[in-house]
């Protein structure tokens, strides 16, 4: 997705900041393992942080070691495979399948050309994982489709053009979870952040290209950042409330600090405009 | 019944005043207060069944072995209570029944079919939205209701909960960047950190 979703790391124990790297590895490893040796390129934190969430609550975990894809010299602590970590690489390749195809219709015959010749390279891996997911496809699709229609006629509703992207990814909790009605509300509120994160992020560079956006649409060409941060703020109040009555056993410590810290610190970076300077930055080098 | 000490997640040699930390920590995070109008507010309310439970059951099982246990404070009751709330009409009552009970899209349509929109019309539009996590659409609909009816404190405590946030943190180092009310900050100087003393 956008890589918005990410730990502080300054606040992480160690142990918690080896099981978030473990199973950021381990997604890559399972990327390549399903999808061949292009899908990793795909790995992002957000869909590290959903295999975390929707990962069976365990008092414990332990992890293996694996060949890293990057550096095939050297071995890295990574998580094992499970149910979740399939999940979530599943999820990724058909969401960046479609925001790819979004993207190809977006631009212009030759601008297109690098997500085109993308698109139809990772082709292969998302009729696999189409097929193996065929709800989230569906659940993709409907509502890409919907965000377009309502970009299109200029939507002026906040929450109308953020429900689509809200409901995408309330769709990427499996059903069968006895957790589903916290994972669905937490999700929902996280797409919802997520997409309006996003159109705050590209206010400037919409208004000089013309382009929609949603948060110009609701407060005027310069937007409205009190406004927007108390419906944020009141969207990672919900995430924190629904994540409270689950159980997440030994992942709680990580994605507490997910949700409470580095959630609100990405935010207050995508607000004062220092965000473009973070997003390059590696998690896992120790420079601030 | 699930083991009481499990519950409250101290072990059963905790002394009792640790055993009343975990439980006011507990109760601080499922307190209905957190979840007014939230879709998981049954969840939060089971939790705090389960948690006055355990919480009774341990003080009883200590004051019977005549230990030194104190006379137990009592745990925080009357959390079911419905906060009583009239609707001026019976569509209005009805509609509130669904919201209640979850249905929010009959709701929705039974309210659509109001030909007059008076502030409790906009109330009942926020409090589906707020449900649906249109949190936008229930500010602007819950300052519709406030403009129309300034004297009801029904409304007026529903925009002001989308104004301030005051929700649950977890103790520690979450709560450095949040601010300080005065609730929260007796809660917190009084007994929720680990020290004892100021978290914030």
């Amino acid at each position: 997705m956008f890589g918005y979703v990410r730990p502080l790391r300054q606040e992480l124990k160690c142990r918690d900041f080896d099981l978030y790297r473990a199973t950021y590895c381990g997604l890559c490893r399972c990327l390549r393992r399903r999808y061949g040796a292009l899908a990793p390129m795909f790995l992002n934190f957000d869909f590290t942080f959903l295999a975390l969430l929707l990962w069976q609550p365990e008092p414990d975990f332990s992890l293996c070691r694996g060949r890293c894809h990057a550096n095939p010299l050297v071995k890295k602590p990574m998580c094992p495979d499970s149910p979740a970590l399939e999940l979530a690489a599943d999820e990724s390749i058909i969401l960046a399948w479609w925001k790819l195809k979004d993207s190809v219709q977006d631009e212009s015959l030759l601008e297109g050309m690098p997500a085109r010749s993308l698109s139809a390279l990772l082709y292969p891996a998302y009729r696999k994982a189409a097929g193996l997911r065929p709800e989230f496809d569906r659940a993709v699709r409907s509502s890409l489709e919907e965000l377009a229609a309502l970009e299109e006629e200029q939507c002026p509703s906040l929450d109308r053009t953020a429900d689509t992207f809200a409901r995408l990814l309330r769709a990427a909790a499996p059903e069968e979870d006895p957790r589903s009605r916290v994972l669905a509300q937490l999700l929902y509120h996280l797409g919802r952040w997520i997409y309006l994160i996003d159109a705050r992020d590209d206010l400037a560079e919409d208004r000089e290209a013309g382009r929609y956006n949603p948060v110009a649409a609701r407060y005027g060409p310069e937007g409205d950042d009190e406004a927007l941060k108390l419906t944020l703020d009141h969207s990672l109040e919900l995430m924190g409330a629904a994540f409270q009555l689950g159980d997440f056993g030994c992942r709680a410590p990580v994605l507490e600090n997910i949700l409470y810290l580095g959630l609100p610190l990405v935010q207050r970076a995508v607000f004062d405009g220092s965000w473009s300077q973070i997003k390059k930055q590696k998690i896992w080098s120790n420079r601030r | 019944m699930k083991d009481p000490y499990s519950v409250l997640g101290v072990s059963p040699s905790a002394s009792d005043e640790e055993v009343k930390k975990a439980y006011r920590e507990l109760a601080r995070k499922y307190h209905p207060d957190n979840y007014q109008n939230n879709p998981l507010a049954d969840l939060a309310e089971e939790k705090m069944k389960e948690i006055n439970e355990a919480y009774d059951a341990v003080t009883k099982q200590r004051a019977g072995s005549g230990g030194y246990s104190q006379q137990p404070s009592g745990s925080y009751g009357g959390y079911s209570q419905q906060r009583s709330s009239s609707s001026s009409s019976p569509t209005y009552a009805r509609v509130r029944n669904l919201i209640n009970a979850g249905d929010l899209g009959t709701a929705e349509r039974l309210l659509y079919e109001v030909g007059q929109k008076d502030g409790e019309w906009y109330f009942l539009s926020g409090s589906i939205a707020y449900r649906k996590g249109w949190l936008d659409e229930a500010m602007q609909n819950y300052t519709m209701a406030v403009r129309m009816e300034p004297n009801n404190m029904e409304y007026r405590q529903a925009l002001a909960m989308m104004q301030q946030r005051g929700g649950y943190r977890p103790a520690g180092s979450y709560d450095s960047s949040a601010q300080c009310d005065p609730c929260s900050a007796y809660l917190c100087c009084s007994c929720l950190t680990p020290w004892g003393g100021m978290c914030c």
